[in-house]
């Protein structure tokens, strides 16, 4: 019995190494961090000013000193996720200047064929998934809808909070549109948050990536794996590379 | 013909009785309307009128004013109380028989004051009413020139301003309304009078206009400078102003409310009077844009709000930053459509084809990928199932061929989750 447990011992080793990559650097998990708070704070203390005519609504903002509290809280909110993406730009900026900007998370042509086999996969018309770089289509279209959609908040936003200086320059009527256009673009963002991102980072599989900074070798293996190649250099076996 | 007789005498006495009783109460009513005439001499108008129907008796107050003791006659008899047969005694009750007592009044007013009180006997509700008023609280503050019954109504020329039957005040009485107010408030009338309500009342007898009654009440009149008047005023606004009927005849949109609310202004001032109506709050009701007794038409030159610099003027009470194209900022009680605010509108139409284009397409690759994933761990999951039965089989069948298990699982990438995976924590931080 012990022979043949060492037999099967020497075959199989008893430790298995396990890799660990960086994925985000420490100052991009403090902007994610700043962003999910901000949008958070901003996200609750403008859902009342929308839904202004629902009784939950009234509630919250039943006397003129709450509704100023709640709108002094939404400003404050409002200048930390500006400053966040003033930082956010001015870095990218800053790194192309000086030719370290890595493009991964840019849209190429590449993403547009992932998402077409995607599509192709989940309707069993393929058997495997695409294989991804750093980031997966799905990712990139996280960033950059958010991207455009902080955008379309915080320039309507600002629009919102200063309309005497703001009609100075523009005509008048983009401060209602503004209006519409800040609060259907947070309900826009909230539900693309819960349905698109909470499903990929929580339902998916739990990718506690953006919090730790890393990722394992496996999981960079399975859904990054042509980052992972272009990392280690070596070659994962896919059913894509045995057709090519 | 002879059997007719009978029947027709019998028919004859039953409506003769019928007569009777049916006459009773008629006969009845007259005697009890005017009890006071019957029973006693001293209770009877004519008596009263032998003295106060001369003129040039005074009768000097304390604070040494003299007091007209004259009565016009012709003025009682035509006023509401005097067609219907009322006595004088029913409201001076305490005059006694002649001479009468002395008066308890110090001066004009006091005496006012005390007879006042004779009007609840009859119209109880109203004069209840009336001592809830901004008048009747303004007199307890030591106010005695606060209107009382007899300031709006008179004393002896008491009118009929209302439809019995409806309810209503009656037309002619719309136009003695403002007049009667003007009594004190001239000021405020005079404004009124040129308005697009006061002047279309004046000059047309138009009956769609508001007398002061129909924004200040009748005899409950309120405070109208509380928070809790301002919260509420839209509503009293659009009381008028929502209704199809009356608006249609002058061309005026009924979506003023609708408007108001759904924008800056009005949303919080709506939450304001349902959730706090005691509050103060800075934000604008109708009145603070579109005058409270001086209300222009919206086309005014002078003051109409259509009139961009004068709705500037009016947007610097509060915006004192605002410039020349701050005003359109407001969607001026428009719908936006392409014509009016295209921007809004177009941003609109935007939105609703993004939702459920964009939200909508994530939606249904989201549901597609957790069904492709249902279904693949439901395939794994079998798959392990017949491997492992495969293995048991196999192992039961060949004891001592393991290491041929090992080779086969090395190949199944499926059976790779099924091993636990060995921790090393100390390792993994080694290769970090």
């Amino acid at each position: 019995m012990s022979a043949e447990m060492e037999k099967a011992a020497l075959q199989k080793p008893a430790i298995q190494t396990h890799r660990i990559f960086q994925r985000f650097t420490t100052g991009q998990r403090w902007e994610h961090l700043l962003l999910l708070i901000s949008f958070s704070v901003l996200l609750l203390t403008g859902l009342p000013q929308k839904y202004r005519t629902s009784t939950w609504s009234q509630q919250i903002l039943s006397t003129p000193e709450r509704v100023d509290l709640i709108q002094t809280i939404h400003h404050v909110a409002a200048v930390v996720l500006i400053i966040e993406v003033i930082y956010h730009l001015g870095l990218a900026i800053y790194l192309m200047a000086k030719r370290k900007l890595p493009g991964d998370i840019f849209i190429t042509w590449q993403d547009i064929k992932d998402a077409g086999m995607m599509v192709a996969y989940l309707l069993f018309l393929k058997k495997e998934k695409p294989v991804f770089g750093k980031y997966t289509f799905e990712e990139k279209l996280t960033y950059w809808f958010l991207f455009f959609g902080v955008g379309i908040m915080v320039v309507s936003g600002v629009i919102l909070w200063f309309p005497e200086l703001i009609t100075r320059v523009l005509p008048g009527g983009v401060i209602p549109a503004a209006k519409l256009a800040h609060s259907t673009e947070a309900i826009v963002a909230g539900i693309f948050i819960v349905l698109w991102h909470f499903y990929h980072v929580h339902l998916q599989r739990l990718n506690l990536s953006i919090f730790s900074g890393t990722i394992s070798e496996d999981d960079l293996k399975t859904y990054h794996t042509l980052e992972y190649e272009q990392l280690t250099g070596e070659k994962i076996m896919t059913s894509e590379n045995k057709q090519s | 013909m002879i059997r007719l007789v009978p029947v027709m005498v019998l028919v004859g006495i039953l409506l003769m009785i019928g007569l009777l009783f049916s006459a009773a109460p008629g006969v009845a009513a007259p005697v009890a309307q005017q009890p006071p005439s019957e029973q006693n001499e001293s209770l009877r108008d004519e008596y009263c009128l032998s003295c106060h129907a001369n003129p040039g008796q005074t009768y000097t107050l304390p604070d040494g004013s003299e007091l007209d003791l004259y009565v016009d006659p012709q003025e009682h008899a035509n006023s509401i109380h005097g067609s219907q047969g009322y006595a004088c005694v029913q409201c001076h009750t305490d005059v006694g028989e002649y001479p009468h007592p002395p008066l308890q009044a110090v001066d004009r007013r006091d005496l006012t004051l005390q007879l006042n009180g004779s009007c609840k006997f009859c119209h109880a509700n109203e004069h209840s009413k009336a001592m809830d008023s901004v008048h009747a609280k303004a007199l307890e503050a030591g106010n005695r020139d606060a209107a009382v019954c007899t300031d709006c109504h008179t004393a002896h020329a008491v009118q009929d301003w209302v439809d019995e039957t409806t309810g209503e005040t009656l037309p002619e009485a719309r136009t003695q309304i403002p007049q009667t107010c003007a009594k004190c408030h001239s000021e405020i009338h005079d404004k009124y009078a040129e308005s697009v309500h006061g002047s279309a009342l004046t000059e047309e007898n138009n009956p769609d206009v508001p007398t002061c009654i129909d924004c200040h009440g009748v005899h409950n009149i309120e405070d109208p400078t509380t928070n809790q008047f301002r919260l509420s005023s839209p509503e009293m606004c659009a009381n008028c102003h929502t209704d199809p009927a009356r608006m249609a005849k002058y061309g005026i949109s009924t979506d003023v409310l609708d408007t108001y609310v759904a924008d800056f202004h009005g949303t919080t001032v709506q939450i304001f009077e349902k959730q706090s109506p005691d509050a103060e709050t800075n934000k604008p009701v109708c009145y603070d844009c579109h005058g409270i007794h001086d209300i222009a038409a919206s086309d005014d030159p002078e003051k109409g709000l259509k009139v961009k610099e004068n709705l500037l003027v009016t947007c610097q009470k509060c915006h004192p930053d605002a410039r020349d194209n701050f005003p359109t900022s407001w969607l001026s009680h428009y719908i936006p459509s392409p014509d009016k605010y295209p921007l809004v509108y177009y941003v609109n139409l935007f939105y609703l084809l993004l939702i459920p284009v964009v939200l909508g397409g994530m939606f249904v690759l989201v549901a597609m990928d957790f069904t492709r994933s249902a279904i693949n761990r439901n395939q794994e999951r079998k798959l392990a199932k017949k491997l492992k039965q495969q293995a048991a089989e196999e192992e039961s069948l060949s004891e001592p061929t393991r290491a041929d298990e090992n080779t086969r699982s090395e190949n199944s990438s499926l059976d790779e989750r099924e091993e636990p995976a060995i921790q090393q924590p100390g390792e993994e931080e080694g290769n970090d």
